[in-house]
C-alpha cells in the first residue's frame, strides 16, 4: 500500500471527489485522526447539508418502494446521460407513495379475509345443522358465545341469564369447536340484542364475532356470503398482483436508477467530512494499492490538470501498521479470503494464510467426506450454485465447497466409497482403506494424527519465520520451543514403534526437555508450570485431527445403516426411498460438518502457532456497485 | 461378558465426554448468539469458541478406540 497525499484548490474539490469516486482506488482517512496537519475539517454549506439529509430520506423512500414492488437489481447499466433533478425524483416518489400504500392496505384486508373468513364457516358449518329455524325469522336475531372448554359449566349461567335478559324467548344451541372451544349460539328477538351483549362484556365472556357485513345475516345466508367471498378473494388477490406488476415494470428501472445516483452522491458528500481544508485549498489523505498510485495519479492529472498535487508519502514501519489491508492472491485462493477475514483481517505484518487454507481445508473436507458419490452430487450442486450466486460469503462458500467436493471424489476412491457401501456392491475397490473395516480403524486414526502433525507442524514453522521477520524474542521462543518439542516427541514416537534406532530414545527426550524449556522460557518464571501445560496442548492440538477420522466414521456408518433398514422392511419402493432419505441427510450433515471442522482445524489449531489478525480491511471509495465487478 | 463391559466402557468414554461437550456448546452458543446480535463482525471467534469444547467428546472416542481395539 502506498500513503498518498491530494491536495488541490477548492474549486476543483467537486472534480476530484468524482474522479476518486470514479476510480475507485484510494481509501480516504479521515483528516481528523492525522497528526501534525494544520488543516481543518471541511466545512459543509447550509444547502449541502440539506440536500445530504433530503438525499438520505429519498434513498430510504425509495428503498421501501423497491421492497414492496418487489424490484430485481437490474443487471444492464443503470446509468442514464438524462440528468434527474432531486425535486424531480422526489416528486414522482410523491406520486408513488400513496398508490403503493393504498394496494398494500387492499392486499392486507384481503389476505387477513381469505384467513379469517374459513374458520368463521368452519363454526357455522359445525352449528349450522342444529340452528333453529326461528333464527331465520324476520326481527331474530344471533348472537355467538365462545367458551374455553375447562369453563363449560358456566355456559348453563349464561344460558339462564340470557333467559331471564329475554323473559325466556331465547333458544341456545352449542357444540365443540375444537379441542379447546365450546361454541354456542343464542337465537332471540333483535330488541334483547344491546342487553345481552352487555351482560356477556360485563362477565367477559368472548363473543363470535362475524365480520360487519355477516353480522346481519342469518347463519344460513352468512354460510352461503362466506363461500362465496372465499371464492372471489384469490380473484381479487390476482388483479391486485396484476396491478402491483403493471407498477413494478413501469416504477422498477427509474427507482433502481434513482436509487444508484442519489447513493452515489450521498457518499461524495459524506465522504467530504474526511477532508481538509485552508482558506483556498483542500487537502485528503488515503491509502492505494502500490500497483494504482500511477493511475490514480495520471486519472487525477487528466481531469484537473497541473492545479492538483498526487503525492506518494514515505512510510514510517509505524505508519505502515496503520495501512489497510487488501489481500492479494491466486485467483483459485480467492474464495478462502472470506474465510480468513472471518477469523480475523490480517495485519500488515502478517502472513496472509489464505494460500495454505486453500490447499488444506479442501484436502481435510475430501478426508473426512470420502465418497465418490457425495463428491459428485456436491460437485454438481456447487457448481450451479456458484454459477448462480452473487458475488459474496456465499458464492465464495459454494466454490470452496467444490474443491471440498473434488477431494471427497478423490478419497472415495481411495476409501472405495459411493453412496456408502454401494460403491462396494457396483465393484467398487479401496485403493487405499476400507474405513468401514474395524481391522483399519487404528491406521484410519494414525493417519489423521499424521496429518494433524504435518498441519501442526507447517504452522509452528511459518511461526517461527514470522518471529524471526520481526524480531520477536518472546515469539521466536515460543514457538521455536514448541517446534523443537514436537520434533523431539515425532523421534520418540519413531523409536517406539520401531522406525528409529533404540539409541535415539534418551537423544529424542532430551529435545523434548529442550523443546519445553525454551516454550516456558517465553512466559518469564511463571514458565516453570506454563512450559509443560502448553507443549500439552500442543500434542493436544495433533491429537483434536482425529476428529478427520472421527466425523468421517459417523458419516459411513450412517450410511451402513440406511441400507441395513432398508434391507428390513422387506419393500422395494419403501426401502429405496429410506435409501434416498438417509443419504441425503447423511450428505447434508458431512458437508456441514466437514466445513465446520475443517474451519475449526484451521482457525484453532493451525491460525494460533502463528496468526495474529487485528488489521483494518481495504475499503476504497468507489462506485456502486465497484468499478469492474 | 469381557466384550460386553469394554462396549460398556467404549460407550461411555464418548457419551460421558459428548455430554459434557453439549454442556459447554450450549451455554458458550447462547452467549455467542447473544453477542452476535449485538456484534455480527464475532461470528469468526464465536465459531471456535464454540468449537474449542469438541475436542473433549474427539479425546473421548479415542479413548473409546483404544479400549475396543486394546480389548479386541
Amino acid at each position: 500500500m502506498t500513503r498518498v497525499q491530494i491536495m488541490g484548490i477548492r474549486s476543483d474539490l467537486q472534480k476530484v471527489v468524482n474522479k476518486l469516486h470514479h476510480l475507485g482506488t484510494l481509501q480516504i482517512d479521515d483528516i481528523n485522526n492525522i497528526p501534525d496537519i494544520s488543516a481543518q475539517e471541511l466545512s459543509l454549506s447550509a444547502d449541502t447539508q440539506k440536500a445530504q439529509e433530503d438525499s438520505k430520506y429519498l434513498i430510504t423512500q425509495i428503498r421501501g418502494l423497491i421492497e414492496s414492488l418487489g424490484c430485481i437489481p437490474s443487471k444492464e447499466n443503470l446509468s442514464s446521460n438524462e440528468e434527474v433533478s432531486l425535486e424531480e425524483i422526489r416528486k414522482n416518489v410523491n406520486q408513488l407513495i400513496p398508490q403503493i400504500h393504498e394496494l398494500n392496505l387492499h392486499k392486507r384486508e384481503l389476505e387477513g379475509e381469505f384467513e379469517i373468513l374459513p374458520r368463521y364457516g368452519a363454526t357455522l358449518k359445525k352449528l349450522l345443522p342444529i340452528v333453529p329455524s326461528t333464527a331465520n325469522k324476520p326481527g331474530n336475531t344471533t348472537v355467538g358465545v365462545l367458551i374455553d372448554v375447562s369453563h363449560i359449566k358456566t355456559l348453563d349461567a349464561i344460558s339462564k341469564r340470557i333467559l331471564e335478559i329475554t323473559k325466556g324467548k331465547a333458544e341456545f344451541v352449542s357444540d365443540s369447536i375444537d379441542e379447546t372451544f365450546q361454541a354456542m349460539l343464542v337465537v332471540c328477538p333483535r330488541g334483547f340484542l344491546s342487553e345481552i351483549e352487555t351482560f356477556l362484556g360485563e362477565k367477559d365472556v368472548s363473543q363470535l364475532q362475524f365480520p360487519n357485513e355477516l353480522s346481519n345475516l342469518t347463519p344460513g345466508k352468512a354460510m352461503e356470503a362466506i363461500e362465496q367471498r372465499l371464492d372471489t378473494i384469490p380473484n381479487e388477490l390476482k388483479m391486485l398482483g396484476r396491478s402491483f406488476e403493471g407498477l413494478a415494470n413501469k416504477w422498477c428501472e427509474p427507482l433502481n436508477r434513482w436509487l444508484l445516483e442519489l447513493e452515489e452522491s450521498l457518499d461524495e458528500t459524506e465522504i467530504l467530512s474526511r477532508f481538509g481544508e485552508t482558506e483556498h485549498t483542500f487537502i485528503v489523505y488515503g491509502w492505494v494499492p502500490t500497483r494504482d498510485f500511477e493511475a490514480l495519479k495520471r486519472g487525477l492529472e487528466e481531469e484537473i490538470g497541473e492545479r492538483v498535487f498526487v503525492t506518494a508519502l514515505k512510510t514510517t514501519p509505524e505508519t505502515q501498521k496503520l495501512a489497510p489491508i487488501a489481500l492479494d492472491n491466486p485467483k483459485v485462493s480467492h474464495p478462502f479470503e472470506s474465510l480468513v477475514r472471518l477469523r480475523a483481517v490480517p495485519r500488515y505484518d502478517d502472513i496472509d494464510p489464505t494460500n495454505l487454507m486453500a490447499l488444506f481445508l479442501p484436502l481435510f473436507f475430501g478426508m473426512i467426506l470420502g465418497d465418490v458419490g457425495y463428491g459428485l452430487v456436491l460437485l454438481l450442486i456447487s457448481l450451479f450454485l456458484s454459477k448462480r450466486m452473487k458475488p459474496g460469503f456465499l458464492k465464495d462458500i459454494s466454490k470452496v465447497l467444490f474443491l471440498g467436493s473434488i477431494w471427497s471424489v478423490i478419497f472415495g476412491f481411495l476409501y472405495g466409497e459411493a453412496f456408502g457401501p454401494l460403491g462396494e456392491q457396483i465393484g467398487l475397490r479401496p485403493i487405499w482403506m476400507d474405513r468401514a473395516n474395524p481391522e483399519n480403524m487404528i491406521g484410519l486414526l494414525l493417519s489423521s494424527i499424521g496429518v494433524g502433525a504435518i498441519h501442526v507442524t507447517i504452522g509452528l514453522i511459518v511461526g517461527v519465520w514470522q518471529a524471526v521477520t520481526h524480531k520477536s524474542r518472546n515469539h521466536l521462543l515460543e514457538r521455536g520451543g514448541m517446534l523443537i518439542g514436537v520434533m523431539g516427541l515425532f523421534m520418540l514416537v519413531g523409536t517406539l514403534v520401531n522406525f528409529l534406532p533404540n539409541s535415539l530414545t534418551t537423544p529424542s527426550i532430551a529435545v523434548i526437555v529442550v523443546g519445553i524449556a525454551l516454550l516456558g522460557a517465553s512466559f518469564g518464571i511463571a514458565g516453570i508450570f506454563l512450559g509443560p501445560i502448553e507443549f500439552i496442548g500442543v500434542i493436544g492440538n495433533i491429537l483434536s485431527y482425529l476428529r478427520i477420522a472421527a466425523i468421517g466414521l459417523a458419516s459411513v456408518y450412517l450410511a451402513k445403516v440406511a441400507y441395513d433398514m432398508a434391507g428390513m422392511l422387506g419393500s422395494l419402493i419403501v426401502g429405496a426411498l429410506i435409501v434416498i432419505l438417509i443419504n441425503a441427510l447423511n450428505l447434508v450433515m458431512g458437508t456441514f460438518s466437514s466445513t465446520i471442522h475443517g474451519l475449526r482445524l484451521h482457525y484453532v489449531e493451525f491460525f494460533r502457532k502463528f496468526y495474529q489478525g487485528g488489521g483494518r480491511p481495504y475499503e476504497p471509495f468507489h462506485n456502486h456497485p465497484p468499478p469492474g465487478k | 461378558m469381557e466384550t460386553a463391559l469394554l462396549g460398556l466402557a467404549a460407550g461411555l468414554a464418548v457419551g460421558i465426554a459428548a455430554i459434557a461437550t453439549s454442556i459447554a456448546q450450549a451455554r458458550i452458543g447462547t452467549a455467542g448468539v447473544g453477542a452476535l446480535a449485538e456484534k455480527p463482525e464475532l461470528l469468526g471467534s464465536i465459531i471456535i469458541l464454540v468449537a474449542i469444547p469438541e475436542t473433549m467428546v474427539i479425546l473421548g472416542f479415542a479413548i473409546a478406540a483404544m479400549i475396543l481395539m486394546g480389548g479386541g
